[in-house]
């Protein structure tokens, strides 16, 4: 109801711009595969244009009769079940190998085969091998393995939330056949059925409209258009989506009732198509798995490098050809950070869990991160940016506007209600109204309660209860006597209520409309509550304020009241709606209200931080470009300030063609014109505007805006809940659905969910996303450079021939035991400056793991703590009478089981076991070297520029992350039973201090290099080692 | 793992691009200052290292390491070594010892008359076993230590002198037994025969070290047959004279006592697990470690 006039304007509007263009379409694109191509492109219908006579004829229906039982039997068979084919799922089994075989985890498979066949090189050679070869490829099956399980088991959590989300329930229609109305289950609806639908229901198929009386669908779902839409059976638009005589599969009816033809079926509807086509995208790889590949790349680099070195090192040292190639295998295979595959999958745990509790539900572990790497936010309007709710916005009485409160919790402006003409205004607005409130809904807050009525009625009905209190006490006051419902050729609605004031006259008609319809039908004007002849001037203000409310784009109504003279009607009076036997003109204007769905409260904050987190906000929908641009001025996509071609061609009143597109930053984009657009228009066109609104766009077009996107190198997140947005969240980096209002098609579609609906959420999954990109750097960082401690041991044995100073055991302690949890931790990091206030990373240049921090964390910090475990190791030997002289070389008799009187360097003679004894001792005391190198290590790490000092100590779980590991290594060196279980061997106290000197110097040294960092920005120090 | 991205031209590009004169992603002059900061960085972390190791040899002792509690209980070592505690020779076939008696003669070599000869080197400390000499405090103060001579004709039958083949082509092996050497180690005779088995007993001695073999199982016992022991004034124990050792540095020319343990009536044809042990009171034993004051070997005597 209400506004009519300007509703057909918006049509004009679109008719316009879309007409006959429809055909130039076709064809454009001939490089992808036809099929999604075909699906692509634009609705093409023609049944909105037939005659009832021509549909008679086409499909074959009785128009009051329908199908024949035994014909619709046939259809069916032929066609198949009016419903969605449902997307292809993955079999569980496969979901399960993903997990066990994705990127990171066939790194430590081949790492676990190349063990198993060293094993087997020296089980082959050796009557007695060293099992250590074994028991790593069995410890890195079983990371794999465990980590595999862990996430599939998350992730499966996650989809159980989503299966929740299912609707279950079978939907009826009610068909016409042979005659008979049968309510039959909706999946048995045929091309050709003749359906009855009235309000609430959901419209079972496509269907083109025969009959229909006052009926209303909502197609947010399908167009994203907030109102409801009329359905008649006349033919209005080309565009079969605009056409008022189609209403469509899975859509519904809000009010009224309609007869149809069904003209489409299951996936053939137009909502059919669109989710076919989101299921048909191909979904590249998420922003997170491209940089783990890359790191991949990067650590397999380094270990083959080191690897293929050493073999030829070792074969010139005199080894033989089986001892290089276990060599090769075990340097290759030291290079593989066992426990980072763990520590990764945690550390997405926590952050999913964290944005879990922040309404952010995530579908998949690594599109945790995408959110952070996002450029480019896509979002759709209704039910994301604002409430999903027609609110009014603004008045206007006493020649003046006010503005309502539209906030979601009532704690915006309110105006001036002490006037009388707000008093009069109120009256008319809750008198009349046929909106009523739900029953039994007292505690909800008024906002929040369900109303029965129309959209415009609601919001009035909605308005007056805030501000005046009861509107059914109002209306039990003054009881309606008479009323005439709104229709099309009046566009005004009317009733005649008893008056309650003892003041007035005993009757009181009061009228709304489409403003100038109503306007026309006053003479006078309410101002301050005294009645005044309404002049030109008056008329003049009217129309200012009619413009300036619909160019908001809010919706319009005009009120006016006439208290009725007791002379003329008596008490008793029969008023006749038929017969008008009272005035309806020389009424007394009133006031307008306008409404419009309102942005959320929490939207503009969240667009300004997008804005300041260099993240371009896009709008993109299905609604009309006056309310899209209103609504984009209202929530800041397109800023204050900021113009767009049209208006600066109104400002400087010239013609749109002579401005220069490159001046407006901003631009709303009519559906219609993209649709004309090449692909290379478009681009120039999303690189040089900031700001964009496309209005009116189908879901095609939504992904073709999303591939536009794309193919600049943008992450693009698209947000929606309808179904006409599913392929886009398909298609975008990651797709983000709405939880409440969401439609099931689009849920599926998206990586994530809102679980609030709340577009703010999305803010926080920003934060969340770069801040886990930050402590990832920081906690591969940490993990990577216990890796050289780890294999200049090996190294050193194989060419200074020393003792082994770390076993495959230590190493194993080190990186899945006292890594672990500091690793980990690390997650838990609070972001070292604002990262909402820095640009998106640059996917191409911004790496999780970049050659800088390889550098930083093998070349330098790593070497570091390997020399300070190295001379923990060096002090043991000496302490024990083998000085570091003399174990150059001594590999061979060290080894040499049968060698019980090895000499050391005072001339004591040891047994084969009294030496591995203190070796053990040694790789107990380097593992433990590494642990207190890898306290300063993690201080280290926890920033990447600013000092410890000025980032502080309060992450709580990293600190007992220090501790948990210090304990850990204390309890493997001293626990009983550990020299049998792991060969550790206690310590003494003395040994434990030895690299406590290297972990100042490392800290110190970061320390400086941080300074230079911060004291010279974009030095060399800073180009060489900001990871 | 799919690299379509970087295909052959992107990889030959990254190695030389031409354009920017870039070798694998650097120029000549980046790659100079990255190559000359890790020089100075490693020249530097190489100077602490060899810094704190200076340190660690100035704090250190040069005449006793700093801790023996490895090292001590000692080893009971035998010469000739055996791979996996297993010997396995023909008694008529010298190749098949011929490595054994080689490593004796070489490890025999020390203990010849003529080496032993330097007044200021060696003494006679007498042809029975007597206390422990102790030579002053473990240092440079008291000067050069003298030691013990040890004469190789103590070891009869097992010195080699008289039998080039120490007993192998007969079918008679010998080994050579010593207690490993340990700074300033003073072994400590048992104080009862309780520990010691019966037919050790008449070896049982004040001032030295017994050493006892028998065969491992039970049901060897009568396979193993004689076993002679050789050693100072035919003891078949280490005589405490030669201890303390004041280490390699003191007394470069220090003889340890040895012992020589010949199985005069093996049973040939059958693997033997003899086990010898030494016995005093700070002789330990130890389940993982088989050389600590005993040692096991496998001998398997065959004919052709």
């Amino acid at each position: 109801m209400g506004n009519r006039e300007g509703r057909d304007q918006y049509e004009l509007d679109a008719t316009s711009e879309h007409g006959g263009k429809k055909n130039d379409k076709k064809g454009k694109k001939g490089k992808k595969d036809r099929n999604l191509d075909e699906l692509k492109k634009e609705v093409d219908l023609d049944d909105h244009k037939l005659t009832l006579d021509e549909l008679h004829q086409k499909y074959g229906t009785d128009l009051s009769r329908g199908l024949t039982v035994a014909r619709a039997a046939e259809i069916l068979l032929c066609d198949g079940p009016n419903c969605l084919t449902p997307p292809p799922t993955t079999p569980e089994w496969v979901k399960f190998c993903k997990q066990m075989f994705g990127g990171f985890c066939m790194l430590l498979w081949i790492g676990s085969i190349l063990c198993f066949f060293a094993y087997g090189i020296q089980a082959a050679v050796d009557d007695e091998p060293v099992a250590d070869n074994l028991y790593l490829g069995i410890v890195l099956a079983a990371v794999v393995i465990i980590t595999g399980c862990f996430s599939y088991y998350q992730e499966a959590k996650s989809s159980k939330i989503m299966e929740s989300f299912k609707n279950m329930v079978p939907q009826q229609a009610l068909v016409i056949r042979d005659g008979e109305k049968n309510s039959i289950n909706a999946e048995e609806v045929v091309v050709g059925d003749l359906v009855e639908v009235k309000g609430g229901d959901r419209i079972p198929a496509d269907l083109r409209i025969i009959s229909s009386n006052g009926c209303k669908v909502d197609n947010s779902s399908l167009t994203g258009e907030s109102e409801p839409q009329t359905r008649t059976p006349e033919f209005s638009n080309e565009n079969p989506l605009e056409t008022r005589n189609i209403a469509f599969y899975s859509t519904s009816c809000v009010e009224g009732t309609a007869c149809g033809i069904v003209i489409k079926t299951g996936d053939h509807t137009v909502m059919g198509r669109i989710a076919t086509l989101a299921s048909g995208l191909e979904v590249g790889q998420t922003p997170l798995s491209i940089e783990i590949e890359h790191f991949i790349h990067i650590i397999t680099g380094v270990a083959v490098f080191l690897g293929v070195s050493f073999f030829i090192l070792s074969l010139i040292l005199g080894y033989s050809w089986l001892e290089a190639i276990v060599f090769l295998i075990g340097i290759i295979v030291a290079n593989v950070p066992e426990g980072l595959l763990a520590t990764v999958t945690v550390c997405l745990t926590l952050t999913a869990k964290r944005m879990a509790h922040k309404n952010c539900l995530v579908k998949n572990l690594e599109a945790v991160e995408t959110l952070g790497s996002t450029s480019t936010i896509c979002s759709d309007k209704t039910g994301t940016l604002t409430q999903n709710r027609m609110t009014v916005a603004h008045m206007w009485f006493d020649n003046q506007i006010h503005e309502a409160d539209t906030t979601e919790n009532q704690s915006g402006a309110t105006f001036d209600k002490s006037s009388s003409t707000w008093a009069a205004l109120a009256r008319v607005a809750g008198l009349c109204n046929r909106a009523v409130f739900q029953a039994a809904q007292e505690s909800v807050p008024i906002l929040k309660r369900g109303v029965a009525g129309d959209a415009s009625e609601s919001a009035l009905l909605k308005c007056i209860e805030l501000c005046c209190g009861s509107v059914t006490a109002m209306r039990d006051k003054n009881p309606k006597i008479e009323e005439i419902p709104f229709n099309s050729t009046n566009k005004y609605q009317l009733s005649i209520h008893r008056n309650a004031n003892p003041s007035e006259s005993r009757y009181l008609l009061v009228m709304k409309g489409a403003p100038e319809r109503i306007l026309d039908r006053c003479n006078t004007i309410l101002i301050q509550g005294k009645e005044q002849p309404l002049d030109d001037e008056m008329k003049d203000a009217f129309q200012n304020a009619y413009l300036e409310l619909g160019g908001l784009g809010e919706r319009v109504l005009g009120f006016c009241h006439m208290p009725l003279p007791d002379d003329q009607f008596p008490e008793g009076f029969k008023f006749d709606v038929d017969d008008l036997n009272f005035p309806t003109e020389k009424l007394c204007f009133v006031g307008l209200m306008a409404m419009i769905d309102p942005p959320r409260a929490a939207v503009p904050d969240a667009v300004s931080k997008c804005r300041s987190a260099g993240i371009k906000v896009i709008m993109v929908t299905g609604d009309h470009p006056i309310t899209a641009k209103a609504i984009a001025k209202g929530v800041g996509i397109i800023s204050e300030g900021n113009e767009t071609v049209e208006d600066i061609a109104a400002r400087l009143n010239i013609p749109v063609g002579e401005v220069n597109p490159r001046d407006a930053k901003a631009c709303v984009i009519h559906g219609g014109k993209l649709k004309d657009m090449t692909s290379d228009q478009l681009d120039d066109l999303l690189k040089h505007h900031t700001e964009i609104v496309f209005a009116r766009t189908s879901p095609q077009q939504k992904l073709i805006i999303v591939e536009g996107f794309q193919r600049q190198g943008a992450i693009v997140a698209v947000t929606g809940d309808g179904v006409n947005d599913s392929p886009a969240l398909k298609k975008a980096d990651i797709g983000v659905a709405m939880g409440i209002s969401g439609s099931d098609v689009s849920k599926q579609a998206a990586d994530m969910i809102l679980l609030d609906d709340n577009f703010a959420s999305i803010v926080t999954g920003v934060e969340e996303g770069r801040l886990i990109f930050d402590n990832l750097k920081k906690s591969i960082a940490y993990t990577l450079t216990s890796n050289i401690p780890e294999i200049t041991p090996f190294l050193f044995f194989i060419i200074a021939s020393i003792p082994l100073a770390l076993g495959t055991v230590t190493i194993l302690c080190i990186d899945l035991g006292t890594d672990m949890l500091p690793a980990i931790s690390l997650a838990y990091e609070g972001p070292e400056s604002d990262i909402m206030k820095r640009q998106p990373r640059n996917p191409k240049i911004d790496k999780l793991v970049n050659e800088r921090l390889i550098s930083m964390a093998y070349g330098q910090f790593g070497m570091i703590s390997a020399v300070g475990a190295f001379f923990t190791y060096f002090v043991i030997l000496a302490d024990n009478g083998f000085l570091p002289m003399r174990l150059l070389g001594i590999r061979i008799e060290w080894e040499d089981k049968s060698l019980n009187d090895l000499e050391d360097s005072y001339g004591q003679q040891w047994t084969y076991e009294q030496r591995k004894v203190i070796e053990f001792t040694c790789q107990t005391a380097f593992f433990i070297s590494v642990v207190i190198v890898q306290w300063a290590i993690l201080i280290i790490c926890k920033t990447r520029k600013n000092s410890v000092f000025q980032q502080g100590m309060k992450n709580n779980v990293l600190t007992l992350g220090l501790f948990e590991e210090t304990a850990l290594a204390a309890f493997l060196s001293y626990c009983p039973g550990m020299d049998v279980a792991l060969r550790m061997y206690p310590l003494k106290p003395t040994w434990w201090v030895c690299a406590l000197p290297f972990a100042v110097i490392v800290f110190i040294y970061d320390e400086i290099r941080k300074v230079i960092i911060r004291r010279s920005p974009g030095c060399w120090v800073e180009k060489e080692t900001y990871y | 793992m799919s690299r379509e991205k970087e295909s052959d031209g992107g990889w030959k590009k990254f190695i030389w691009d031409s354009e920017k004169k870039e070798f694998l992603g650097r120029t000549g002059s980046s790659w100079l200052k990255i190559l000359a900061f890790y020089v100075v960085f490693y020249g530097f972390l190489a100077g602490i290292f060899i810094g704190t190791i200076q340190v660690l040899l100035l704090t250190t002792s040069s005449y006793k390491p700093t801790y023996q509690d490895r090292v001590a209980p000692p080893g009971l070592s035998h010469t000739p070594k055996t791979l996996k505690a297993e010997i396995e020779f023909t008694h008529d076939d010298p190749k098949t010892y011929e490595e054994h008696i080689n490593a004796m003669d070489k490890f025999l070599l020390k203990y010849n008359e003529e080496n032993q000869k330097d007044l200021l080197l060696f003494e006679d400390c007498g042809s029975a076993p007597t206390p422990p000499i102790m030579r002053g405090s473990l240092d440079q103060s008291d000067g050069g230590k003298r030691v013990c001579r040890f004469n190789r004709e103590w070891l009869g039958n097992c010195s080699g002198l008289h039998d080039r083949t120490y007993g192998y082509s007969e079918g008679k092996p010998c080994f050579i037994v010593k207690i490993n050497r340990i700074v300033s180690y003073l072994p400590q005779p048992p104080q009862t025969n309780d520990s010691i088995p019966p037919e050790a007993h008449e070896r049982v001695q004040p001032n030295l070290i017994p050493i006892h073999c028998a065969a491992k199982k039970e049901e060897d016992k009568d396979k193993l047959g004689q076993v002679n022991y050789f050693g100072m004034a035919n003891t078949g124990g280490f005589p405490l004279q030669y201890y303390p050792y004041y280490g390699k540095l003191l007394q470069p020319q220090y003889l340890q006592p040895l012992v020589a343990v010949q199985f005069t009536n093996l049973t040939v044809g059958s693997e033997l697990r003899i086990e010898c042990k030494a016995y005093g009171e700070n002789i330990k034993y130890n389940d993982k470690d088989r050389y600590q004051g005993r040692f096991e070997v496998k001998i398997l005597v065959k004919v052709r």
